[in-house]
């Protein structure tokens, strides 16, 4: 069991940092989101115990699984949610600014502007890019 | 008791109110002023009682001790809430002064004001990675602000690079909770000492790097420059002033207090990156021409002192450690605050601030930079302290040469299009802001007591 889990992590964490590197922006978030998932998947390993369900009235004899790692795993969920909606928020407001979710195009933009910063113009204010295809 | 309950709880429930008011109304931005000043009272009343009386503890909904979770005031939680939220009011008034431009502002402001008060004061593990995301989320969202382009692709990558801190932070506290069963503060501490020491030294890698992340220091502080540069001047000085402090806090927290062996095996890795911070900041610093990107390098500099201190350790490096990141985030703010604005006096505040970084006398900056000279000769062995004395005192110097270029290159030349120059209100701040750096460094006995009683704080802890 310990071996799968660790396993299953490995790959999730894996992807999730592989997307990450990618250049279209809508991988990272998903990779953020793999990421983070992987991480809840660890709390809940963390506890991994055999026992019954712990759900009041509580077994005699019986151990009972750690319920504390679930509270855990249900705030961290939440709170990943969370922010993965924020960061999709982002990246449509990034689509609406460059017309495009690459990487790239994004950093081309950041480039010139550095450019313009290094000749000492001031920075552009908004939607100077938005007329662009 | 009632104290540590409203200085947590005030921001949330006025945060949530004003999330469905209009912020752009001049009467919700003052109020939400109001609230963050009140808040800083409870903050500063708590304060005088922890210094007066030694830490306040509290545990949510009258659950017995161990089971429920606690709430812990020290006097270290203490000195970063009262500097964090007093620069967190500051911004907000100058912000307020200026006009809101969006509704969501003044709300964000309080949640991430609830976010980092509650993870200065929090005594649980688990609960200090939940008011991290909270104040996080709040940055995140403060970061894109006014909505530029470049302050959105800022938002951006300050978001995933500090996600994938968090994430690598999680993990971290799940260890915690595995190798010794408890996410209470104290009982980690406790029994951090019974544990494997493979375990606990991977855990305190894992620390390391996720603070790392949020102080910005020099391998991992790639996404700094952008998001400061990027944003707006009120949310810079935010970042640096306040949201910084949750990494300086975190080392100090978990070197000093909860895993001091482990951190002390690889304080010559500290030691290492804290000097790299330092010269790659300075170095960055000189060679830029804008005054928010100077700043900006000079902050990931900056944060090199605080890691040397912590490296140091012992009750002296933790006092340095603490008197330097709160004499940071003053300086940062103020700062961050002047190079917003334009008009009479305000160049005369920036140079208050300068100096303050360079460690120049009266400025409260100096009486930083003596804590850590003093430090630094507590090292052991004459060459790493020799060596130590030399790195801080050069960091000094160039960054005397760095803020004295900035100056000279905005303030001491004629402009050829001055503009009109900003509303009075805003610029008696910053002045004000400039004027208690002068005051604390004339007067600095405040300051060194509050972080003597963080350093006892700390060390008393880990007995």
């Amino acid at each position: 069991m310990n071996f799968l889990i660790s396993l299953a992590l490995a790959i999730i964490f894996g992807s999730g940092a592989f997307l990450i590197l990618q250049r279209g922006l809508v991988r990272v978030v998903v990779g953020i989101a793999l990421v983070s998932n992987a991480s809840i998947l660890f709390i809940i390993a963390v506890g991994l115990s055999r026992g019954q369900p712990p759900i009041y009235p509580l077994p005699e004899e019986a151990s009972v699984s750690d319920p504390l790692v679930q509270a855990m795993a249900l705030t961290a969920l939440v709170i990943s949610f969370g922010v993965t909606a924020l960061l999709l928020a982002y990246v449509y407001r990034l689509y609406l600014a460059h017309g495009s979710v690459d990487l790239q195009d994004v950093s081309r933009a950041e480039r010139r502007e550095a450019e313009a910063l290094e000749r000492g113009e001031p920075l552009r204010e908004r939607g100077d890019e938005r007329q662009e295809p | 008791m009632i104290l540590l309950s409203l200085s947590v709880g005030l921001p949330w429930v006025i945060g949530a109110v004003f999330a469905m008011l209009n912020g752009r109304r001049p009467w919700v931005a003052w109020l939400a002023v109001a609230g963050l000043a009140a808040n800083f009272l409870c903050i500063s009343l708590l304060g005088a009682r922890v210094l007066r009386e030694g830490q306040v503890e509290m545990v949510a909904g009258d659950w017995p001790e161990g089971i429920g979770i606690a709430l812990r005031a020290d006097a270290l939680g203490i000195a970063f809430a009262l500097v964090s939220s007093g620069v967190i009011l500051a911004s907000m008034l100058y912000e307020v002064i200026l006009g809101v431009r969006s509704r969501t502002f003044p709300a964000f402001m309080l949640f991430l004001n609830a976010g980092l008060v509650g993870l200065f004061l929090t005594g649980d593990a688990f609960n200090f990675y939940v008011f991290f995301e909270i104040s996080m989320a709040a940055s995140f969202v403060l970061t894109g602000y006014r909505e530029r382009d470049q302050q959105v692709r800022a938002a951006f990558i300050f978001a995933v690079i500090n996600l994938l801190g968090s994430v690598i932070f999680l993990i971290a506290v799940a260890g915690l909770y595995h190798l010794t069963g408890s996410l209470d503060m104290e009982v980690i501490a406790q029994r951090m000492s019974d544990a494997g020491s493979a375990p606990a030294l991977l855990i305190a890698t894992a620390i390391f790097v996720a603070f790392s992340l949020k102080l910005g220091l020099f391998p991992f502080h790639f996404w700094l420059p952008a998001a400061y540069i990027g944003s707006h001047a009120p949310v810079a000085a935010i970042l640096s002033g306040a949201v910084a402090n949750i990494g300086g806090y975190g080392l100090l927290r978990f070197s000093g207090h909860i895993m001091p062996e482990q951190f002390e095996t690889g304080a010559v890795v500290l030691l290492a990156l804290g000097s790299a911070s330092i010269v790659y900041g300075a170095l960055q610093a000189v060679s830029r021409f804008m005054p928010v990107e100077v700043m900006a390098y000079s902050a990931i500099g900056q944060a090199g002192y605080i890691l040397i201190a912590i490296g140091i350790a012992g009750s002296v490096g933790y006092e340095a450690a603490v008197l330097y990141a709160l004499v940071n985030s003053l300086n940062k703010g103020l700062l961050f605050l002047a190079t917003g604005l334009r008009g009479p006096l305000v160049g005369a505040a920036f140079a208050v601030g300068a100096f303050s970084v360079a460690g120049v006398p009266p400025a409260v900056g100096f009486v930083g930079k003596l804590e850590l000279f003093l430090a630094s000769l507590t090292v052991g062995g004459v060459a790493g302290s020799a060596a130590l004395v030399t790195l801080v005192f050069l960091g000094g110097a160039v960054s005397f040469v760095y803020s004295f270029q900035v100056y000279s290159r905005i303030y001491l030349r004629p402009r050829e299009n001055p503009g009109k120059p900003d509303p009075a209100p805003a610029r008696v701040l910053v002045i004000l802001l400039a004027g208690l750096v002068l005051a604390l460094g004339i007067w600095p006995e405040p300051l060194l007591v509050l972080s003597d009683a963080a350093a006892a704080a700390l060390s008393g802890g880990a007995g």
